[in-house]
């Protein structure tokens, strides 16, 4: 019988110290720069151009025309990156957390820009617009 | 052209090889459009637009050109009137560039019948089946007419990549749904 040319290559490991790492007793691996995470938007720096909803593969983002912001779920996002390169006020980021388990499809930290904040936003546009009529009135007088 | 022009060592002889094959199929096929096109790369490719009654012959002279053709795909298209096939091969490839051929056949959609070519280029066969269930080419005389990616309780007579009635109803088609409209978001 033939010996095996793996065996020298076993015996040889055999003495080694195991290189794996010991998740979750130790850190995991380090990411390295410009890892592509979980998505960060920022509503504030948001102006509304659409951009990302043309250019988003996974139907993310949702278009909220009477706020002119976007809402989005991230339980889809591919982690492209597409976004993040096309939004001119840098409203969008990859962050570098990678472990998004959920018991929850629909989670809080895969929706951004919810639904009380779309309410508030939209009663804080609405005072603005009135006083700005009241002030507009207020100047014609 | 002027010498000046002649770039030593990456000169191109007159007639190249797709040259010389669109002449060889542009003769023996008067009917057929012959067009050798170059893209931005210089990259020749020979486009051959020919009629159905010669596709099958077409497909036998490209094989008697040389018996190595290698068949790459065929690929079904919707023209609006008409469907279409195209066949990619590579012939002459034992020596860099090969030839890059491509065969587009139509037939109308009133009656979209094409012949089968699995004879000459067996491989074709797949991708025929694949023409006869995603756009309703009828193959004549394909030896092997079943479905090949659409599962068996696919209704019959939808065919996925039409453009046109036939193609998938708006019922068919499913979206698991953005939680913003699921809660109601743009109803309310
Ligand atoms: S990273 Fe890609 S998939 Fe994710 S939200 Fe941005 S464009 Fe969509
Ligand atoms: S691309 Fe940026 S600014 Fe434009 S709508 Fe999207 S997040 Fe807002």
């Amino acid at each position: 019988m033939r010996l095996s040319p793996l065996i020298p290559t076993v015996l040889r490991n055999l003495a080694k110290k195991p290189a794996t790492n010991l998740f979750p007793k130790m850190e995991p691996v380090p990411v390295p720069e410009n890892f592509r995470g979980r998505l960060i938007y920022d509503v504030d720096k948001c102006v509304g151009c659409r951009m990302c909803v043309t250019v988003c593969p996974a139907g993310v983002f949702v278009y909220l025309p009477e706020v002119r912001k976007v809402t989005l779920w991230t339980g889809r996002c591919v982690f492209c990156s597409q976004c993040v390169d096309v939004c001119p006020t840098n409203a969008l980021k990859m962050s570098d957390e990678f472990l998004l388990a959920s018991y929850d499809k629909y989670d809080e930290k895969f929706i951004w820009f919810k639904e009380e904040e779309i309410e508030e936003l939209k009663k804080k546009l609405e005072e603005q617009k009135k006083a700005k009529e009241a002030a507009k009135k207020a100047e014609n007088k | 052209m002027s010498e000046t022009h002649a770039n030593e060592g990456t000169e191109v002889k007159k007639p190249t090889k797709a040259e010389k094959v669109a002449n060889a199929i542009a003769e023996r096929f008067p009917n057929a459009q012959v067009e050798v096109k170059t893209n931005k790369w210089m990259r020749e490719r020979v486009w051959v637009r020919v009629q159905k009654e010669d596709y099958r012959e077409l497909m036998k002279f490209i094989k008697a050109l040389d018996g190595e053709a290698h068949y790459s795909i065929g690929i079904e298209q919707d023209w609006g009137e008409e469907l279409g096939f195209l066949n990619h091969l590579v012939i002459y490839y034992d020596d860099a560039p090969a030839v890059s051929l491509l065969i587009d056949v139509h037939a109308p959609k009133d009656d979209p019948t094409l012949p089968d070519i699995s004879d000459i280029f067996p491989i074709a066969l797949q991708f025929e089946r694949e023409g006869m269930e995603m756009i309703g080419i009828d193959f004549e005389g394909a030896p092997d007419k079943r479905r090949l990616f659409l599962p068996e309780d696919f209704p019959e007579g939808i065919y996925p990549l039409r453009i046109d009635d036939k193609g998938v109803p708006e019922e068919m088609v499913h979206n698991a749904g953005h939680p913003y409209y699921l809660k109601g978001g743009a109803k309310k």
